[in-house]
């Protein structure tokens, strides 16, 4: 079990936003958390990557708390942001470069996966820009390639489609294929159904800070039979039920 | 609309009063009244030694009131929003614009009549004007200035493509020939080639402004710039929230940031470098107060005030690159790195060492040439060394522990 969330209470303040969240993601597998706007997607990503301390509950990285060891626990996570952050005075080399010392990764094995990654996302030609320099996709890029670089178990993918181009999307997604062969596990949040339902093994529908449902798309449809068939409607009817 | 510009006439004189407060603190006044004194001292020395009829003498005045005649800008206090806001009110503007250029008027002109002010005597004296014809060539010169900013104000009118009024060849050639008859002539044909100027614009205007639309964009790109040069000189002095510091790539630094190695522990040293030597907030900082400390000490003898003032300013820099720390908590990867607190403070304290020892070595090195004594060079040079070692190794440390306890 690579990562595993078991109830779960939190927040920013004392108010919790998450109530009593459970739930997993085996090795090898991308799971989705799918939710409204405010259903508690970033504040659990937040609670995953050690940003929010739980009031309750416990979060296990293959067996390792964030209080146990928090760099045994780090060390195992590669994370993307919804909105890309970087170092303004740092150039894309020095952030890769960056990435290979927090990681404590070999150079010269690092670099090679790098260059191939860079070249990917057509960034080969721009090593020694500023962020300052790059738009929006781009520097979503740059965040994509420093999380890959890594050997990490599990990738923590928040709202990944949106400002890519279709071709980086579709890399993007080759990459996720290769990194889960390896046994790497990703859980990703993404409004962007369609695809979610496409490429994911399972889901994780949140709603007001709850685990509504959650399973394999087959599971979904046979636990809200009259919702409909895809992903899009089981999530569609779920809202509606919040709204009556 | 003229409420409008009022209203924002007096926020920003609230906020000029403000920063103004904080340039103009006890210290900077107090270097400032030598700093006149002495330039009022050696501008009566040379005058004593001029005599009439140098050649050169008109030349200086000419030169002197038309560099004069430029400053004093046309202050809008136009905003981005307005041309969005106040694009349906295009026609009312013209009421604000006449107030803005009136506002204007105040501080372009008090300045014309402090530089005629001081060059009275040096045209009396030089030129053997008599004070009637000084008073002519201060009413040539007032009559100008209100030319060019009508010229300003026409040119917020003027269609796009053409070449603007208050392009700078016109503003300057105009002060050229003009200032040029007052003094090689007489001012009274100043005032007259001046007054004919200041009429020909307001008639244009006057016939133009009602059919054309405003150059929003320039405008406001020019009262931005016009602000952005005020902020600019408030920084030199205090922060200023809207001057953000900027980022250069300093490509001749990279063989002194590749000495540090590319390794784990090394991460927030390699990270912490570039921030610093790239950026100019806080390396600007060091560098500012490193200069003033030296040029404050090369002029300082003795044994024990030496000493001292190197003891403030390497405090005063040690003290105030602290916040630096958290330059990057806002960036969420110095949080998920598996990096730890440690070998985060255990960088910071490096680079605090290097710079203060950078620092400490400038300002002994200027001790040493001043005094060329053995003494205060010694005392500085023990003095620096503790203080140093003090500052980085054991007051940072602690204070940012506490700091992140206080935090939780």
């Amino acid at each position: 079990m690579a990562l595993t969330v078991s109830h779960v209470v939190g927040g920013y303040s004392q108010i919790p936003v998450l109530k009593d969240i459970s739930f997993d993601v085996r090795d090898g597998e991308l799971v989705g958390l799918i939710g409204l706007n405010g259903a508690g997607k970033s504040t659990t990503i937040n609670h995953i990557i050690g940003l929010l301390t739980p009031h309750k509950g416990t979060i296990t990285i293959n067996g390792i708390t964030i209080t146990q060891d928090s760099q045994a626990y780090k060390q195992q996570i590669a994370y993307i942001p919804e909105t890309p952050v970087l170092y303004q005075e740092l150039t894309l080399r020095e952030h890769l470069e960056m990435a290979m010392m927090a990681y404590d990764l070999d150079q010269k094995q690092a670099w090679q996966t790098a260059h191939a990654l860079l070249k990917t996302f057509r960034l080969d030609n721009k090593l020694d820009w500023f962020p300052a320099n790059f738009s929006k996709g781009m520097k979503q890029k740059v965040m994509i390639v420093c999380a890959f670089l890594t050997q990490a178990k599990l990738f923590i993918i928040d709202e990944p489609f949106l400002g890519l181009d279709p071709l980086a999307v579709n890399d993007l997604l080759q990459l996720i294929e290769d990194r889960k062969k390896q046994g790497a596990s990703i859980l990703m949040s993404t409004h962007v159904l369609d695809t979610a339902q496409r490429y994911c093994d399972r889901f994780v529908l949140l709603h007001a800070g709850q685990v509504k449902t959650e399973g394999t798309l087959s599971e979904l449809q046979a636990a809200l039979p009259e919702a409909g068939e895809s992903l899009n409607d089981i999530y569609l009817s779920m809202t509606k039920v919040d709204r009556a | 609309m003229i409420e409008l510009f009022k209203n924002r006439r007096a926020r920003h004189l609230r906020e000029m009063a403000k920063y103004l407060r904080l340039v103009f603190n006890d210290f900077f006044v107090f270097a400032l009244l030598f700093f006149l004194g002495g330039l009022g001292l050696g501008y009566s020395n040379v005058l004593k030694s001029l005599t009439a009829g140098l050649w050169w003498a008109p030349f200086v005045a000419l030169v002197v009131l038309t560099i004069t005649a430029q400053i004093g800008r046309f202050a809008t206090l136009i905003e981005d929003a307005d041309r969005v806001f106040l694009l349906p009110k295009e026609r009312a503007m013209h009421a604000y614009l006449v107030a803005a250029r009136r506002y204007s008027q105040w501080l372009a002109q008090a300045t014309q009549l402090i530089v005629l002010f001081i060059l009275t005597p040096f045209l009396r004296v030089t030129l053997t004007w008599s004070l009637a014809m000084v008073a002519g060539l201060v009413v040539a010169q007032v009559v100008l200035k209100d030319t060019l900013l009508r010229l300003d104000l026409a040119s917020a009118y003027q269609v796009t493509g053409q070449r603007r009024m208050n392009h700078w060849p016109v503003k300057w050639g105009l002060s050229l020939v003009i200032l040029a008859v007052g003094l090689w002539g007489t001012p009274i044909a100043a005032v007259v080639l001046a007054l004919i100027a200041d009429g020909a614009v307001a008639v244009w205007l006057q016939r133009h402004w009602a059919h054309q639309q405003i150059r929003w964009r320039q405008q406001i790109a020019s009262e931005d710039n016009r602000m952005l040069g005020i902020y600019r000189f408030f920084n030199l002095f205090t922060d200023v929230p809207m001057v953000t510091g900027t980022i250069h790539r300093r490509k001749a630094l990279d063989g002194l940031l590749r000495r540090i190695p590319v390794r784990h522990d090394q991460a927030y040293l390699y990270l912490y470098a570039r921030g610093m030597l790239r950026g100019t907030e806080f390396s600007g900082l060091v560098v500012r107060l490193t200069v003033i400390g030296m040029l404050l000490l090369a002029f300082i003898q003795g044994t024990w005030l030496p000493v001292i003032l190197t003891a403030l300013f390497i405090y005063l820099i040690g003290f105030q690159l602290l916040p630096f720390f958290q330059q990057y908590d806002d960036i969420v990867f110095t949080h998920v790195y598996p990096l730890t607190w440690e070998q985060r403070l255990h960088s910071f304290v490096t680079l605090v060492t290097v710079i203060l020892t950078t620092t400490a070595v400038l300002l002994w090195v200027v001790v040493v040439l001043a005094n060329r004594q053995l003494m205060p060079a010694a005392v500085t040079l023990v003095v620096a060394v503790l203080e140093v070692w003090y500052l980085a190794r054991i007051y940072t440390p602690q204070r940012l522990k506490r700091a992140a306890q206080n935090k939780g």
